[in-house]
């Protein structure tokens, strides 16, 4: 814990520039993405061993709140595997470490490159889902309830 | 022969490594990795971008998984993205935890993680049956 409280410290002080950055970009966003794929991988086993909970948990997902932590997923993602090929090139070419600080900002460049348009559809997507709802008297916002999917639906 | 990376102050040495679980799990990061660039950016793309979570249902899920192609497409994602974000979860706990049995049991905990994640999502894919939700 000590150690926790030491590296959140430093990692403020520290003055590691383009590096540092990235290596902290890198372990949050892996973080975020290993929080949200068991979650993800545990609930999508239930196509096989609980249809009517899966079913329950696609229309909650549906939610503003969830669709915005999709977005969030998505920019973890991007940034994760263009910073891992970075760093998996760098770690087998050490003749090119010169090329670090250049390196990371090209990652920079292509993760937003690629996220901002990828953003503006999702959420474009949402609020085709939202207005939807709205025509038909319901609210995107409504949090669906397990008793909405009974066990009987799939029989 | 000076090569060019000698002529800007980097030398580079090769050492062989012998193996073990570390080294090993460097390495599966690496290549794993590259798989995922495919497999994980790949299922963003088709299940996020071009098909809509707004849109999903379970009958989309079922017509997907009707098909070999995407059962395995996704227990070759579950199989590689799984132990990769673990072992990350590993490294990262690793360096913050110094005493050694509680990093011991760390492993220990974790690999059995993985081991149940796999077993039981991996079942889930293989044994689906599509057609109490075909119309």
């Amino acid at each position: 814990m000590a150690s926790l409280t030491l590296t959140i410290r430093e990692a403020v002080r520290y003055r590691g520039r383009s590096g540092q950055i990235s290596w902290i970009a890198h372990r949050i966003s892996g973080l975020a993405i290993l929080a949200f794929l068991v979650i993800h991988v545990w609930d999508t086993a239930n196509a096989f061993f609980a249809p009517n909970i899966y079913a329950w948990s696609l229309a909650l997902f549906k939610n503003p709140f969830f669709a915005l932590g999709e977005v969030g997923v998505m920019a973890a993602i991007l940034y994760h595997a263009m910073n891992g090929i970075r760093i998996t090139i760098l770690d087998f070419k050490p003749e090119w470490w010169i090329y670090q600080g250049r390196s990371a900002i090209i990652v920079w460049v292509m993760f937003f490159a690629l996220f901002i348009p990828i953003a503006i559809l999702m959420f474009s997507g949402l609020a085709a889902h939202c207005g939807e709802m709205a025509a038909v008297g319901d609210s995107c916002w409504r949090l669906p309830s397990l008793s909405e999917f009974p066990p009987s639906m799939f029989e | 022969m000076a090569t060019i990376s000698e002529k800007q102050g980097i030398s580079r040495r090769s050492v062989t490594i012998q193996s073990n679980l570390e080294r090993n799990a460097f390495m599966f990061m690496r290549m794993s990795g590259i798989a995922l660039l495919i497999l994980a950016v790949g299922h963003m793309m088709i299940q996020h971008v071009l098909n809509s979570s707004t849109n999903l249902t379970i009958q989309f899920v079922a017509q997907q998984w009707n098909s070999w192609g995407w059962k395995i497409y996704d227990l070759l994602l579950l199989a590689f993205a799984i132990p990769h974000g673990i072992n990350g979860l590993r490294n990262v706990l690793e360096d913050y935890v110094h005493n050694e049995t509680a990093v011991k049991w760390i492993n220990i905990l974790l690999a059995i993680f993985v081991v149940a994640t796999l077993l039981w999502a991996g079942y889930a894919i293989l044994r689906f049956d599509a057609t109490p939700f075909m119309d």
